[in-house]
C-alpha cells in the first residue's frame, strides 16, 4: 500500500465525479421514490440542505474533532518514528519492542477506549491520546520496513569511511525510510478521524462524535447524516494534504 | 437420482418437524423487545416472564434484544425492527412524537427520576442553595434540565452556576475536583457507595424539590398495536406478572440475570434491584399498581422540555401515552399480594 | 515469528519444538511483565480503579470462565466470517480493477470515501438493515477488511514484471493462466500484508458491532465494565481481545509462510 496503484487515466476525475454523482442520485431516488422517512434514510438534498443550515454548529464541530485528531496523529507518527529510530540506533531494544508493539497492536483500539476515557477524561486529551495509540503502530510498521530498505553494503561502505551510526541513519536510511513512513502518514489520515469520532461518542465536551451522539438522542437523523457528511469530506480533506505533501517531498528524490 | 432422494429427505425432514414441534409453537407471533441497555438487574422482571413462560401463555415468542450507546429504542420500534421498546424515558417519547416517529407509549416503569445529584456530606454543598459556588457535572441527554428546572423551583438563577458535562466516570467527584455528580440511583450511586462510604454522601433528591422526571418507558409500534390490539395487552399483562414475581423472589431474579450476563457483580446486581423496586413501586404505582401511566407526572416532565425549549413546542400528549393496557388490568393484579 | 528453518522431515520431534520455543518465550515474556506489573502496583500503592493487579484481572476471568469463553468464540467467529469474506471480496475486485480501468475509476474513489465514514454513527441501520443476528456484526467486520485487501491486491497485479509477461505471452499462455501463473503469485505477499493490518481491524470491528445491542462477546463485556467503572473487567476484557488478535495475527502469519515459501512480506 505504498504508491498510487496506477497512473489514472485521462478520463479518471471525470469518471469518480460521475460514480459520485450516480450514487448520489440512486440515493435521492430510493429516499424519495419510496418516501422514506428520515428515521430510515433522509435524501441526500436534505442533508445538504442541513449542512447548509448548520453550518456555523457543524464547522466548529469538525475543527474541534480535526484538532484532536491532527494533535493525535502528529504525536503517534512522532512516536511511531521515534520507536523504530530506537530500534534501528540499539538493535538489541528489537527483540523486546517489535514483539511488544505487535501485541498491543492486536488489541482493537477501541478495546482501551474505556480505559482511556476513565485515565485521560472527557476532554480533548483523551482523544488526542487514543488516535496517537492508533496511529502510532502503523507509524512504527512502515518506518521500521523504511529504514531497514537501506541496502547493508552501503552501510558497510559508510561505516568503512568512518561514519557514525547516526550519520548513517541521517544521511542514509532517513532518506531512504521517507516513501514509506510517508505512506504511512497518508494511510493513518483516515483512521486518526475515526477514531476521534469514535472516542467522542463514547463522552466528550464537542465534536463531530458529540453532535452525532446530541442528535441520535434528539432523534434528529438529517443531523446525523449532516455530521457524517462532513466527517467524511474532512478525512478526505487531510488525507489530499498529507497526499499532497509526500507528493511535494519526495519529489526531489 | 441422487437429488431426488436429497430432495425426498428433505421433504421428510420438513414434515417430521412439522408434526413434532406443534404443541409449543403453534400460532406463537414471533415479537422482539428492545430494551435501553445492556442485560442487568434493571430490566430482570422481562427476563423473568419470559423464562416463567408468561409471554408463551399470551401468545407470544419474545426475544429480548439489548440496546446500546448510541442506539435509540424509538427509532428501533418505529422502523418495525423491533416490536416493543424499554425506551429512555418519558423526554425520549416527547422527541419521538415530535419528529413524527409512530409509536406510542403504554407503560411507564420508573415512577420517579432514577437519578439523584450527589454532594459530600462533610464538603461545601450542604443545600440546594450551596448549588450557587459549586462545581457541578451532569449528563447533557436530558438530567441537565432536571438541574435546571430543580434550580429554577427554588429561585436559583443557573446562568451564574458552573455546570459541565459529565463523563463515565465518578472519579472527579470521589477525588474532590467535582463538588457536585450526577448519578443514577441504581448504577453511579453504587460506585459512589462503594468508593466513598454512603454515610460521607449527600443526596439531593428532584422529587423533593418540586420536580419529577418518569423514565424507562415501555412503547411499542403504532400500526402493530392497531392490529394486535390483544397481544399488546398480552404482553402488558406478561410483563406485569413477570415484575411481581421478580420483586417476590428477588434471590432467583438475581440468579437469573447472572446467567444472562454472568460477568456482572452479584451485590451491585442485588443493589440494583432493590432500587429498582423502590422506583417501580412509587408515585402513582403505589395504589395503581405498576407499569401506571400517571398523566399528572407526565405532564410536568412534558413542561420543563417545553419550558427550556428541548421541544418546539407542546405535543399532544394524548396521542403519546395510551394507558389503556395497562388500565384493563385490575390495580390488584399490578400490586404486591 | 522467528521460523527455525529445520531440515524438512528430518526430525520431526525437534522441528515441532522448533515451533513450540517461540510460544514458550511468549508466554514467559508476558508472564515476567504481568508479574512486573503486579509489584509494581502493590509497591507504589496504585488504586485499583486507576490500574487493577494483573491477579485480580486473572482472578475475574476465572471465576466465570465460561462467560469470556463464550464472548471470545462469539467475537472471533464473527471476525472470522466477515474477514473470510472481505478477504475474497478484497481480492476479487481487486482483480477485477486490475483488469477493467472503467470500473476501477468509477467505484474506487467511492470505496474511498466509503472508508472515511465512521460505522459507529449507524448503529440503528446496521440492527435494521441485518438485525441482532452474527451477520449484523460480521457486516461490519467485512466493511473495514475489504479495503486494505482490495488496495494491496490492486498493487501487487500491477507489480508484476512486464517482461515476464511478455514471455509467457511469447509462449502462448492466455491472460487467465498469467493470471493464475504469475499475477496472483506475485500479488500474494502484498495481500498477506493487507490481510495482516485487516485482523486487527476487523477485530475492531466486531467489537463495536456488539455495541449495537447484543448478548455475548467482548465488546459486550467492554461496555458492562465501561458503565460499571469496573476496572477489572475492562482489563480482563483487553486481556481476552489482546489473545484474540494475537491469535488471529499469528493464524495469518502462519498461512504466510505455508503459502507464500518464495517471497518475504517487503511491502
Amino acid at each position: 500500500m505504498s504508491t498510487d496503484p496506477m497512473a489514472p487515466s485521462r478520463h479518471a476525475l471525470a469518471r469518480g465525479i460521475f460514480g459520485g454523482v450516480a450514487l448520489f442520485l440512486v440515493w435521492e431516488l430510493v429516499a424519495r421514490g419510496f418516501d422514506l422517512p428520515s428515521y430510515i434514510l433522509p435524501a441526500v438534498s436534505e442533508i445538504v440542505a442541513r449542512i447548509w443550515t448548520a453550518r456555523a454548529a457543524l464547522g466548529n464541530a469538525a475543527a474541534y474533532t480535526l484538532g484532536e485528531s491532527v494533535a493525535g496523529y502528529l504525536l503517534g507518527g512522532a512516536i511511531g518514528v521515534g520507536l523504530a529510530l530506537c530500534v534501528t540506533l540499539v538493535p538489541p531494544l528489537r527483540k523486546v519492542i517489535v514483539p511488544a508493539a505487535t501485541a498491543v497492536n492486536s488489541v482493537p483500539v477501541v478495546a482501551f477506549s474505556p480505559l482511556i476515557l476513565l485515565w485521560f477524561g472527557m476532554g480533548m486529551t483523551s482523544k488526542i491520546v487514543m488516535v496517537a495509540v492508533a496511529v502510532s503502530f502503523t507509524m512504527f510498521v512502515s518506518a521500521l520496513a523504511g529504514f531497514d530498505r537501506v541496502d547493508e553494503r552501503s552501510v558497510n561502505l559508510m561505516r568503512s569511511f568512518g561514519a557514525s551510526r547516526a550519520a548513517i541513519l541521517w544521511k542514509l536510511r532517513l532518506p531512504t525510510a521517507l516513501p514509506l513512513v510517508l505512506s504511512g502518514m497518508r494511510l493513518s489520515t483516515v483512521r486518526s478521524l475515526i477514531v476521534a469520532i469514535v472516542t467522542e461518542m463514547l463522552g466528550a465536551y464537542g465534536g463531530l462524535g458529540w453532535v452525532i451522539y446530541q442528535a441520535v438522542v434528539v432523534i434528529d437523523f438529517v443531523q446525523v447524516w449532516a455530521a457524517i457528511f462532513i466527517a467524511s469530506l474532512a478525512s478526505l480533506a487531510f488525507f489530499g494534504l498529507v497526499s499532497w505533501m509526500e507528493r511535494r517531498l519526495v519529489f526531489w528524490r | 437420482m441422487k437429488r431426488r432422494s436429497f430432495l425426498s429427505t428433505l421433504g421428510a425432514v420438513a414434515s417430521a418437524a412439522m408434526i413434532g414441534a406443534p404443541a409449543m409453537a403453534e400460532d406463537l407471533e414471533k415479537v422482539s423487545l428492545r430494551l435501553k441497555w445492556l442485560p442487568q438487574a434493571q430490566f430482570v422482571g422481562f427476563y423473568m416472564a419470559k423464562a416463567k413462560g408468561y409471554y408463551a401463555d399470551e401468545g407470544l415468542d419474545l426475544t429480548i434484544n439489548p440496546g446500546g450507546p448510541n442506539l435509540l429504542t424509538e427509532n428501533l420500534v418505529a422502523t418495525g425492527s423491533d416490536t416493543f421498546g424499554l425506551s429512555g424515558g418519558t423526554d425520549s417519547v416527547f422527541a419521538a412524537i415530535e419528529k413524527g416517529l409512530p409509536i406510542t407509549c403504554i407503560g411507564i416503569a420508573h415512577q420517579e427520576t432514577p437519578f439523584v445529584f450527589v454532594s459530600k456530606a462533610d464538603g461545601p454543598v450542604q443545600e440546594l442553595a450551596d448549588f450557587q459556588d459549586a462545581s457541578i457535572t451532569t449528563w447533557f441527554t436530558g438530567a441537565n434540565y432536571v438541574l435546571y428546572a430543580m434550580l429554577a423551583a427554588n429561585g436559583l438563577d443557573r446562568s451564574t452556576m458552573n455546570i459541565q458535562p459529565q463523563q463515565v466516570s465518578v472519579t472527579p467527584f470521589v477525588d474532590g475536583q467535582v463538588d457536585v455528580v450526577t448519578a443514577t440511583r441504581y448504577n453511579e450511586y453504587y460506585t459512589l457507595m462503594t468508593r466513598v462510604g454512603e454515610e460521607n454522601l449527600k443526596r439531593f433528591v428532584p422529587e423533593d424539590f418540586g420536580v419529577s422526571f418518569p423514565r424507562d418507558t415501555l412503547i411499542v409500534g403504532n400500526d402493530w398495536a392497531a392490529e394486535h390490539p390483544e397481544l399488546v395487552q398480552g404482553f402488558v399483562r406478561a410483563s406485569v406478572k413477570g415484575w411481581l414475581d421478580t420483586f417476590a423472589d428477588k434471590g432467583a431474579a438475581i440468579d437469573l440475570i447472572l446467567k444472562e450476563a454472568p460477568t456482572l457483580d452479584r451485590a451491585h446486581q442485588e443493589f440494583m434491584l432493590d432500587e429498582i423496586e423502590k422506583i417501580m413501586m412509587a408515585g402513582a404505582a403505589a395504589t395503581d399498581g405498576l407499569f401506571a401511566i400517571d398523566m399528572d407526572a407526565v405532564g410536568k416532565a412534558h413542561q420543563i422540555m417545553v419550558d427550556y425549549e428541548v421541544l418546539e413546542g407542546p405535543i399532544d400528549l394524548g396521542k403519546a401515552f395510551d394507558s389503556q393496557y395497562v388500565d384493563a388490568i385490575p390495580a390488584a393484579e399490578r400490586l404486591p399480594k | 515469528m522467528t521460523a527455525v528453518p529445520a531440515p524438512a522431515g528430518s526430525f520431526p520431534a525437534a522441528r515441532r519444538f522448533g515451533a513450540v520455543l517461540p510460544l514458550l518465550r511468549g508466554v514467559l515474556a508476558l508472564a515476567a511483565v504481568l508479574a512486573a506489573v503486579e509489584l509494581i502496583v502493590i509497591a507504589l500503592g496504585i488504586r485499583p480503579y486507576v490500574l487493577p493487579r494483573p491477579s485480580a484481572v486473572f482472578e475475574a476471568i476465572l471465576r466465570t470462565p465460561a462467560a469470556y469463553r463464550d464472548a471470545i468464540i462469539r467475537t472471533g467467529l464473527e471476525t472470522l466470517y466477515g474477514f473470510a469474506a472481505g478477504a475474497l471480496f478484497g481480492i476479487g475486485i481487486g482483480i477485477a480493477f486490475s483488469r477493467l480501468r472503467f470500473l476501477r475509476e468509477t467505484v474506487f474513489p467511492i470505496f474511498i470515501v466509503s472508508q472515511t465514514i465512521p460505522v459507529i454513527a449507524f448503529g440503528a441501520l446496521v440492527v435494521m438493515w441485518f438485525g441482532n443476528t452474527i451477520l449484523a456484526k460480521s457486516v461490519i467486520v467485512f466493511y473495514l477488511t475489504f479495503f486494505p485487501v482490495t488496495v494491496n491486491t490492486l498493487l501487487g497485479m500491477r507489480a508484476v514484471d512486464q517482461k515476464q509477461v511478455q514471455l509467457l505471452k511469447s509462449f502462448g499462455a492466455s491472460e487467465g493462466e498469467i493470471l493464475r501463473k504469475l499475477r496472483f503469485p506475485t500479488a500474494l505477499p502484498h495481500i498477506f500484508v493487507a490481510l495482516r493490518i485487516s485482523s486487527a481491524l476487523g477485530l475492531a470491528g466486531a467489537v463495536v458491532g456488539e455495541w449495537f445491542g447484543d448478548t455475548t462477546g467482548l465488546g459486550v463485556l467492554l461496555l458492562q465494565g465501561m458503565y460499571a467503572e469496573n476496572m477489572v473487567a475492562i482489563w480482563a476484557s483487553v486481556f481476552c481481545s489482546a489473545l484474540l488478535g494475537v491469535a488471529l495475527f499469528s493464524a495469518i502469519g502462519f498461512a504466510e509462510r505455508r503459502i507464500v515459501f518464495w517471497g518475504g512480506s517487503d511491502a
